[in-house]
């Protein structure tokens, strides 16, 4: 799997290697420098690991062991390390808070970090890194920053199963698939500074977040989006100014469009979304990051084609967003 | 369209840009020189796109000579309720 982030990506293989690539100048990349890479290239360090699990934010990265360690690197100038300091770290530190604790997931924001311990531990979830927009869910109080993990608030009697983070957003689905968002708030919304239930009668077993949306898939196929009321519009302003009074942002709307399609996962940039099904997507496409083979920006889903020798044989598709940038990456069935 | 309205001390300094900058969602960086801030331009712009950002700050900060706040790491705990 990919996680991609501002401009760099991180690649877990099924072995739990780890490989990085793209831009390096904060030690995100965690091979011990500040040097960008145009290839991937196996992080030394976490060689003796099992990694289960990674995330990439805008200039830091998180990894997660088989034992439940977590490792971060990148800038830390806001504490998103977890470290205890603002210092940044160009190979990645094992984060000394969660050393007695199972460590299940990591998920990297713009600038903060959330954590999920392994359930029967007390499913405990925490955030550090900056908490200006409540992101961290830590306080009711507005947190400008937090350099060491704190507990969660919110989740006394909620089974969470996975976290993400983008931007100053971010988000969480509950074993009963209840969808759970803090920090900035979406469209017209103002910030939540500890985690809020959308409401909505459809279960939810995907999430995932962009700079100004987040995107959910329910159980059923349906995909929703919150916020996002620009989104396919950033280089076209008058339509923006149209539809401005649209949508304010706080509620959950189904995405049209996709009807007759068994949409199995879904993946957020900054500006962008895809579904993987029939891989279909839309959004900010200025730099190309549609691969519609234009750089329009597209307001509902458009199918991607991958080219007819790709698609003529069996396999599967997985797309990862990145803020201006999507990968597809295809299996095929040997 | 302003892509955001960002408050100068979210904003980080940048040596080597010589300019404070916030993320773009590109993927660049949105960037403002303290000579521009000091003229009272209010628009930071990313080098590889067509985005831009509105920068919220004090003209006065930047009226005369270069000051030095926002660089330090956020330290401060807990301010304001919402």
């Amino acid at each position: 799997m990919l996680a991609c982030g501002g401009a760099h990506v991180v690649g877990l293989t099924s072995s739990g290697k780890v490989l990085t690539w793209g831009r390096g100048n904060s030690g995100q990349l965690g091979h011990g420098d500040m040097d960008c890479l145009l290839s991937p290239k196996i992080v030394m360090s976490l060689e003796s690991y099992c990694i289960t699990q990674v995330s990439a934010g805008w200039s830091h990265s998180g990894f997660v062991s088989d034992e439940g360690c977590v490792f971060t690197c990148g800038d830390g100038s806001f504490g998103q390390l977890g470290h205890g300091d603002y210092r940044s770290h160009c190979s990645p530190v094992k984060v000394s808070f969660f050393v007695n604790k199972h460590v299940e997931q990591i998920a990297c924001g713009m600038r903060h970090s959330l954590v999920l311990l392994k359930d029967g531990s007390g499913n405990l979830l925490y955030g550090f890194g900056s908490g200006k927009r409540g992101q961290l869910g830590i306080s009711i109080d507005r947190i400008k920053s937090v350099n060491a993990p704190e507990i969660i608030r919110g989740f006394d009697d909620v089974q969470i199963i996975t976290i993400t983070a983008n931007a100053d957003h971010s988000a969480a689905l509950s074993a009963d698939g209840e969808l759970y968002t803090w920090g900035r708030g979406f469209g017209a919304t103002s910030d939540f500074l500890s985690p809020q239930q959308s409401p909505s009668s459809s279960k939810f077993s995907k999430v995932a977040l962009g700079w100004n949306h987040a995107l959910v898939l329910s159980d059923n196929g349906e995909v929703f989006m919150l916020g996002g009321s620009h989104h396919g519009m950033l280089s076209n302003p008058e339509i923006t100014t149209l539809s401005k009074h649209l949508s304010d942002g706080a509620v959950l709307e189904r995405v049209p469009g996709l009807d007759g399609i068994k949409v199995v996962d879904i993946a957020a940039g900054a500006e962008h979304s895809a579904i993987e099904g029939a891989i279909k997507i839309w959004g900010w496409g200025e730099h190309g990051q549609l691969g519609l083979g234009s750089t329009r920006d597209e307001t509902s889903p458009q199918t991607v084609s991958l080219g007819d020798e790709v698609e003529r044989k069996d396999g599967t598709v997985r797309v990862y967003c990145g803020s201006g940038y999507t990968y597809a990456i295809r299996t095929f069935c040997s | 369209m302003s892509y955001d309205d960002v408050e100068i001390e979210d904003m980080q300094w940048n040596e080597e840009l010589q300019a404070y900058t916030y993320p773009c969602p590109c993927g660049d960086l949105f960037q403002i020189t303290k000579e521009e801030l000091k003229i009272g331009e209010e628009i930071a712009r990313c080098p590889s796109c067509s985005l831009y950002i509105t920068v919220i700050y004090n003209a006065e900060d930047f009226a005369d000579k270069k000051s030095n706040n926002n660089l330090e790491p956020p330290k401060r705990q807990a301010v304001a309720v919402a």
